[in-house]
C-alpha cells in the first residue's frame, strides 16, 4: 500500500517525472502519428491501386494488345473463382483542353462491365445533387433569370448517367455539328481550373464538364512503330469527371468508350487485304490491351489468379496467333510502388522507435536521479521494514506510472492531431501558405486520417513496457542500497 | 525477562584501505520494560551497535537473538517483518519522509506492515490509531503539516509516534535529542518517561550524561566494548 502512496507523492511532487512522462508523451504521439500517416498511406494505395486494377489482370505486355478478348473473357465468367471480368484499352495520347495539350493516359472501357470490375460508377465525381449542391453553395437565392435556368437545366440532366452511356446530350452534339459526336470522362485535376475549396468540394463553374476537348492517339503497329496513317485529332464532349483519390490517376487519366478507342487506334476489326490491296473477305479480330478480374466473394487472390491463368491458356491453346499473356494479381502489378511505400513505412517507423529509445533513456535517467535524491528515504523505508522488493517496486511502479500517464496522453494527442490533420493542414496553408502533403507528390489529394486502435494500442503499450525497462536500472539500484549508507547520505 | 540478547557482537568495516575494528565482542541483554541508555564517545559504535540491534545492519561475528531466534539467521523477509513490528526506531535527525505529511508518515510503518489487500479494512483503525499516537506527542492539531512546516522538536515527536505506531517491542532510539534545544530535550526526555513508566521497552543511544541519567540502566562503549556505568 505505501508503494501506491509513494508513487502518487512523488509524481505530484516532483518537477521531473513530468518531464519524464512529456517525453513518453511525445514519442508515443510521434510514433502513432507516423505509423496512422503512413499505414493510411500504405492502405489508401493499396486500395486505390486494387479498384483501379481489378483483382487480376490479363495483360499481353503491349500496346498493340491481343485478340479472343470476348472468348477470354467468357472462358473466365464459366469460372466460379471470378465475378465479373471487362476488357480494357490502356494507351496514351494528348488531350486539347483550352489551348493547353496535355498527354494523358487513355482508358477505352466498356462502362458496365468496367463499374461491375473496379466500380467505375461510384468513381464518377459530379451527380446531379453534388452538382445542384454545388450551385446552391456557390449562389446566394434569390437568383436571376439566367442563374434560375442554368440551375433547371442542370437539375434536368443525369450526369451519371452520361458518364455510364458516353452518349453525349442533344445539345452538345448540335453544337458541334457532328451527330457521332463521342463522350469523354476526365480525371477530375486534369482541368487546371478545377480547384478546392477548404471542405474539399469542386467549383461547379470551373468544371470543365461543359467543355469540348480533342484527343489524338497513335496506332501502333505490332513491331512498335506508328501505323503510316493520317493522325487526326478527334472531338470529343467532356460530360463528367471522375475522382478515384489516386492524385496521380486523377492527374492523368481519361475514359472513353471501348469501341471509340479501338478505331481510333486501330485496334477494332476490320477486313484484311491481299498483297494487292485488294479485300480478301476475311475480318481480323478486334483487340485489348487488358482483360481485368474481380473476385468471386471469398476468393483469395492467389486462387483466382491460378484459375484465371488455367482459362488463359486454354483459349491461347485454341488460337495460335495468340500473343503470350501475362496473368497478374493487382499486388504484382503494383509490387514496386507499394514496397516503396512499404519500405519507406518501416524506415520511418524504425526510425521514431530510435527516437523512441532516447525518451527510455530519459525516463531512466529522471529515475535515477530521483533514486539518487530519495536516498534517504531508501533508508528510512527499509529502516521501518520495506523489503528490498518493495523498495524496487516502489521505482518501478514510478516507471510504470509515467508510463501509463505518457502514452495516454500522447495516444490521446495523437487522436486529436490525427483525425484533424487535413484541417491543420489548411489551416498552416491558410495563415503561413504551407503545406505539409502536396498530392502531387503523394499521390492522393487529403492526408490519411485514421488512427488504427490496435496501432495506438500496441503503440501504447510498448510506451509503458519502455518506461518500466527504464526503471529497472534504477529500481535495482534502490532496492540494493545499504539502510544504513542510505540513512547517512547528505 | 530478555527482550533482545547481543552475544559477542563484532562489527568491522574497511574505509580508506584500514580496517576497522568497532565493536570488538559486545554482550547486551536488554530486559523487558527496561529503559537502557548506551553511553559512548563520538565514533564509540553506539550507532551501529543500535543498528544491529534493529537488524538494519550484520555484524562480523557474533548474534543478536529475539524471542530466541538469531536474527541474522532469519530470511530477508522475517528480518524486514522484525523492523517493522517489532522494533521502532527514532533517529537523530528524525528521518521523516518529506513527501508526506505528519499523520502518513505515522501511517506508513503501518501500511508496510499490511498487503495492499488487507489495507483497506485496516485503515480506518490505522488511522485512527496514528492519530490518537500524534495527540499523545502533542501534535493532535498538526496531523496535516507536513515536515518542512513543523519545528525540530515536533519532527522527533512524529518520529518516535512513527516508531510507536505498531506497537513495538523495543523503542530504539539514536540520540533522539542530538539536534535539539536544551528545552526541547527536556520535553522528549519527559516523553520517553511517561513511555517507559507505560511498560515500553526503550534502547537509548546518547552521548549526553545527563539524557542517558534518565534511563534504568546505562553501559558505555570504550573501544569496542561495554561496561556497566550505572543500574
Amino acid at each position: 500500500m505505501y508503494k501506491l502512496v509513494l508513487i502518487s507523492k512523488y509524481l505530484r511532487r516532483k518537477l521531473a517525472p513530468m518531464f519524464a512522462a512529456l517525453a513518453v508523451t511525445l514519442c508515443t504521439m510521434m510514433v502513432i502519428i507516423v505509423i496512422s500517416v503512413m499505414g493510411g498511406f500504405l492502405d489508401l494505395l493499396r486500395a486505390s491501386a486494387q479498384r483501379l486494377s481489378g483483382d487480376v489482370i490479363v495483360s499481353a505486355g503491349s500496346f498493340t494488345g491481343f485478340p479472343y478478348y470476348q472468348e477470354l473473357i467468357d472462358a473466365i465468367d464459366a469460372l466460379p473463382e471470378a465475378e465479373a471480368a471487362t476488357p480494357i484499352i490502356r494507351s496514351y495520347g494528348l488531350l486539347k483542353l483550352g489551348d493547353r495539350n496535355n498527354p494523358v493516359e487513355v482508358e477505352g472501357i466498356l462502362p458496365e462491365g468496367y463499374d461491375r470490375v473496379v466500380g467505375y460508377k461510384q468513381s464518377l465525381y459530379w451527380t446531379t445533387q453534388k452538382m445542384l449542391d454545388a450551385f446552391d453553395h456557390r449562389y446566394e437565392p434569390p437568383l436571376d433569370e439566367y442563374e434560375q435556368s442554368y440551375r433547371d437545366k442542370l437539375a434536368e440532366q443525369d450526369l451519371v448517367e452520361f458518364g455510364m452511356t458516353f452518349d453525349p446530350p442533344a445539345a452538345r452534339k448540335q453544337r458541334a455539328g457532328r451527330d457521332d459526336l463521342d463522350a469523354i470522362v476526365l480525371g477530375i485535376e486534369i482541368s487546371p481550373r478545377n480547384q478546392r475549396d477548404e471542405q474539399g468540394r469542386y467549383d461547379i463553374n470551373r468544371s470543365s464538364i461543359s467543355d469540348d476537348v480533342t484527343l489524338t492517339v497513335l496506332p501502333l503497329t505490332s513491331e512498335g512503330g506508328v501505323l503510316d496513317l493520317e493522325i487526326k485529332p478527334r472531338p470529343f464532349a467532356v460530360v463528367n469527371e471522375f475522382k478515384s483519390g489516386l492524385y496521380d490517376v486523377d492527374a492523368n487519366r481519361v475514359y472513353v468508350r471501348l469501341d471509340t478507342l479501338q478505331k481510333m487506334l486501330l485496334m477494332d476489326a476490320w477486313e484484311k487485304l491481299d498483297d494487292e490491296g485488294f479485300p480478301t473477305g476475311e475480318k481480323t479480330q478486334p483487340r485489348v490491351t487488358e482483360v481485368l478480374v474481380k473476385a468471386a466473394p471469398g476468393v483469395p487472390l492467389e486462387a483466382l489468379r491460378r484459375a484465371v491463368d488455367g482459362a488463359v491458356r486454354k483459349v491461347q491453346r485454341r488460337h495460335a496467333d495468340m500473343p503470350v499473356l501475362f496473368t497478374m494479381t493487382w499486388e504484382e502489378r503494383h509490387r514496386t510502388l507499394l514496397s516503396a511505400v512499404q519500405n519507406e513505412k518501416g524506415m520511418v517507423t524504425f526510425l521514431f522507435v530510435i527516437i523512441s529509445v532516447v525518451a527510455v533513456v530519459m525516463v531512466g535517467t529522471t529515475l535515477y536521479m530521483i533514486v539518487l535524491e530519495k536516498t534517504r528515504d531508501i533508508g528510512i523505508l527499509r529502516a521501518i521494514g520495506a523489503s528490498r522488493l518493495g523498495i524496487a517496486n516502489v521505482f518501478l511502479g514510478y516507471g510504470l506510472a509515467i508510463g501509463i500517464i505518457g502514452a495516454l496522453i500522447g495516444a490521446g494527442l495523437a487522436y486529436l492531431i490525427v483525425n484533424n490533420l487535413n484541417g491543420i493542414q489548411e489551416w498552416l496553408a491558410a495563415w503561413f501558405g504551407w503545406r505539409m502533403w502536396n498530392p502531387q507528390t503523394y499521390y492522393f489529394d487529403r492526408i490519411p486520417d485514421e488512427v488504427k486502435t490496435t496501432d495506438a494500442v500496441a503503440i501504447g503499450i510498448g510506451a509503458v513496457i519502455s518506461c518500466v525497462v527504464g526503471a529497472l536500472i534504477s529500481a535495482f539500484i534502490a532496492a540494493r542500497q545499504d539502510p544504513i549508507e542510505a540513512l547517512r547520505h547528505e | 525477562m530478555s527482550k533482545l540478547i547481543a552475544s559477542n557482537l563484532h562489527r568491522r568495516f574497511r574505509e580508506g584501505g584500514q580496517d576497522l575494528h568497532v565493536l570488538r565482542g559486545v554482550d547486551l541483554d536488554v530486559r523487558d520494560r527496561e529503559w537502557l541508555a548506551i553511553l559512548g564517545r563520538s565514533g564509540s559504535g553506539k550507532s551501529t551497535l543500535l543498528h544491529l540491534l534493529g537488524g538494519l545492519d550484520r555484524p562480523t561475528e557474533g548474534s543478536v537473538a529475539f524471542n530466541g531466534d538469531d536474527l541474522f539467521k532469519l530470511p530477508g523477509g522475517k528480518l524486514d517483518r522484525y523492523r517493522n513490528a517489532h522494533v521502532g526506531f527514532v533517529f537523530q535527525f528524525y528521518h521523516l519522509l518529506p513527501e508526506l505529511n505528519a499523520l502518513e508518515n505515522v501511517l506508513v510503518s503501518s501500511m508496510i506492515g499490511s498487503s495492499a489487500f488487507a489495507w483497506p479494512g485496516r485503515k480506518r483503525a490505522a488511522r485512527q490509531r496514528a492519530a490518537e499516537l500524534l495527540g499523545r506527542v502533542g501534535l493532535a492539531e498538526r496531523l496535516r503539516h507536513r515536515p518542512n512546516k513543523l519545528s525540530g522538536g515536533e519532527r522527533q515527536r512524529v518520529a518516535i509516534a512513527r516508531a510507536l505506531m505498531n506497537a513495538p517491542d523495543v523503542l530504539l532510539a539514536d540520540e533522539p535529542t542530538g539536534n535539539l534545544d536544551a528545552d526541547t530535550s527536556a520535553s522528549i526526555i519527559e516523553l520517553f518517561r511517561s513511555l517507559h513508566a507505560a511498560g515500553q521497552t526503550i534502547v537509548m543511544v546518547t552521548h549526553d550524561d545527563a539524557v542517558a541519567s534518565a534511563a534504568d540502566r546505562q553501559v558505555t562503549l570504550v573501544e569496542g566494548r561495554l561496561s556497566t556505568s550505572a543500574g
